[in-house]
């Protein structure tokens, strides 16, 4: 199963959630690789805590393979070579979790036919050997996300199924912008069906991740005042309108992250010791998490009995 | 190929280096021999080997690539060579796909570059400039050149990304696995010795090296197909250990316990099917191995034991499907405290 990450804007926790849906699921026994597509600025070594292994990829990253420099991306098993102590003692019963880098310093860039052509190659072989593979996609209308829908709709991708997730933050202009990255005229289901996607079940394939979600009941804000507490509440119904008017409203959306401290100091991994132990990441985000990972292929979360 | 070695005036070859990809074939049923043909039907004027005894197999055509670029040596030392690289691709039940490309070298050749017509009469040879040192190379083969370098593994990869782009494959592997590559040179025997095995290492994940003693006049063709059969069996040694350590044995959680009314397998069995249906019944090492080389099969029957280790997994499959044919009340009981 592919699953590719999107967002229009930056900043909407794409990466980190996307890095921690990935982990949660080799925790399970998946065999899972994350693919950093984000070529305006990849993060994906920061999450997973492997800057000084992919310090040694900088010539042998995902630009380089798909403009034809090397026959094979590099690949950072993040069991094996991170520097988080934690992640260092895999798992018993955890499946692979392999990285696969952008280049450092590569940007964003037009892709031709052969890219192309490499770029299903690769998400080929990924499909032969990972039960899951999740795409970073760069931000709004990107190269990358041209490229992967035309990926997909290539005859030779047929049979491999994908789903889409849109990350996009609990404000009023995110939500707007994440249903116009979506059902825009050149949107991604506009230009999946350029690329000759069928439209239904394009759409069908697209799931909303609301991200960084302040929730009024959590003790977060239990200090504030009642005036500040009915405020928040009618925003978020507020929000939950305008979700629902753009077309992106809860029947659409796979989960929902709350707002995590931790996250807005530092983009990592959230791990049971983080919650259990020292306590410094709240239960209910890693709960949200680990709901979203297993939801990711939990049919009945995606319209089909 | 024996025909153009023994006629032609090149001199003996002092090594043969070669690397053999190996992956499962992606598609839900394996290839009959007619679908197997023309997967691998690689050149219009020569026809793709099949053969049903004792297996069904088919193996291309070999390809040639030309080459004009440094070899790899592990002491640095720079030799230029010129010639071509024999590459061809094999498919066992229709179901493992290898690719394999190899080249021998001699002991010395010219200073300076030949026509081309020179190097063609002599597919799979490539010359060095001046004399050969052939241990350096060997080594830097084994270790992996460096960018710019022969890298005979990357014809190997190319003809492989080549095939799995056929229309013919459904993109619907039965199983997850993994790619390997084993990388290999054969150096001659000291004086009238036999064949033997000096070093078969897993480098890492996914690289077996390999290095061989071969009599003199042993063809680089043989050597490599000696290679294709160990990196075969080895694949399917890795393959099947990486399935079994992938189920969780015991009972299950009740979530993913076979509910009345549903015909779900449980979920040992579910992963276990594909090894049975695919994978079981192509363990059969030396089935086309050269005979002068298949005694190097016995050293590794001895240690580590390839046959013996396949055949404790097969035994372990069975076991588990067999336990879980028991009705479930009576397979899981409860340890006593």
């Amino acid at each position: 199963m592919l699953v590719f990450a999107a967002s229009d804007k930056g900043g909407t926790g794409r990466s980190v959630t996307s890095a921690n849906l990935a982990y949660q699921r080799a925790l399970t026994g998946d065999h899972v690789a994350y693919v950093d597509f984000d070529f305006g600025s990849p993060t994906a070594a920061a999450v997973f805590d492997v800057p000084g292994a992919v310090r040694g990829t900088e010539e042998r990253g995902l630009h380089s393979y798909l403009e034809g420099e090397i026959a094979e991306p590099a690949r950072i098993d993040v069991w094996r070579q991170t520097e988080h102590p934690l992640l260092r003692a895999r798992p018993n019963q955890s499946g692979r979790l392999v990285l696969f880098p952008g280049d450092a310093g590569g940007g964003e860039f037009a892709t031709d036919d052969d890219a192309l052509e490499r770029c299903i190659d690769l998400l080929l072989r990924l499909n032969g050997e990972f039960d899951l593979i999740v795409v970073d996609l760069s931000a709004g209308r990107s190269y990358a996300v041209d490229m992967v829908l035309a990926a997909t709709a290539h005859p030779r991708m047929r049979n491999v199924p994908f789903r889409w997730l849109v990350f996009h933050r609990w404000t009023r202009q995110h939500v707007i912008a994440a249903s116009g990255l979506v059902h825009k005229e050149h949107g991604i289901i506009g230009g999946g069906v350029e690329r000759g996607h069928d439209e239904e079940s394009l759409r069908a394939a697209i799931r909303f991740v609301r991200a960084a979600v302040p929730d009024p009941e959590s003790p977060l804000w239990s200090q504030g005042s009642p005036a500040q507490a009915a405020w928040m509440q009618s925003c978020d119904e507020a929000l939950r309108r305008l979700a629902a008017e753009h077309r992106i409203g809860d029947s659409v959306v796979l989960g929902v992250v709350p707002l995590e401290p931790i996250l807005q100091w530092r983009e990592q991994l959230i791990t049971e010791e983080d919650v259990l132990s020292t306590q410094i990441a709240n239960k209910e985000t890693l709960e949200a998490l680990e709901e979203i990972a297993r939801r990711l292929t939990d049919d009945s979360y995606w319209g089909q009995p | 190929m024996r025909a153009l070695e023994d006629a032609g005036s090149a001199p003996h070859a002092v090594l043969a280096c070669g690397e053999v990809r190996t992956c499962l074939l992606p598609a839900r049923q394996a290839l009959d021999v007619r679908a197997a043909a023309q997967l691998l039907g690689l050149r219009a004027d020569e026809r793709v080997l099949l053969s049903e005894r004792p297996n069904l197999y088919a193996r291309s055509p070999d390809t040639l690539t030309g080459v004009d670029c440094p070899l790899p040596s592990a002491n640095g030392a720079h030799v230029r060579a010129v010639g071509t690289v024999a590459a061809r691709a094999a498919l066992t039940e229709g179901r493992v796909l290898q690719t394999s490309a190899y080249f021998r070298l001699p002991a010395a050749g010219p200073d300076r570059r030949r026509p081309w017509g020179h190097y063609l009469v002599r597919p799979g040879t490539v010359e060095p400039f001046g004399k050969l040192p052939h241990e350096a190379v060997a080594q830097g083969v084994l270790d992996g050149g460096r960018h710019g370098e022969l890298d005979v593994g990357l014809i190997a990869g190319g003809l492989l990304t080549r095939l799995l782009r056929h229309p013919l494959l459904d993109q619907r592997p039965p199983l997850r696995s993994r790619p390997t590559r084993l990388r290999w040179v054969a150096l001659p025997a000291e004086g009238g010795e036999g064949p033997s095995i000096e070093r078969f290492t897993l480098a890492e994940d996914e690289l077996r090296t390999v290095r061989l003693r071969v009599p003199e006049g042993t063809p680089a063709a043989d050597a490599a197909g000696l290679c294709d059969d160990l990196a075969l069996h080895d694949w399917l040694l890795t393959t099947v250990v990486r399935l079994l350590d992938g189920i969780r044995l015991g009972s299950e959680p009740p979530s993913a316990r076979v509910g009345p009314g549903t015909q779900d397998p449980p979920a040992v069995v579910r992963a276990l099917r594909p090894a049975v249906d695919h994978l079981l019944h192509l363990w059969m090492p030396r089935a086309r191995v050269a005979k002068e080389l298949a005694p190097l099969w016995e050293a590794l029957e001895e240690r580590p034991g390839f046959t013996r280790q396949w055949q404790a997994l097969v035994q372990r499959i069975r076991d588990q499907l067999t336990l879980h044919a028991i009705p479930t009340l009576y397979r899981e009981v409860e340890p006593a405290p």
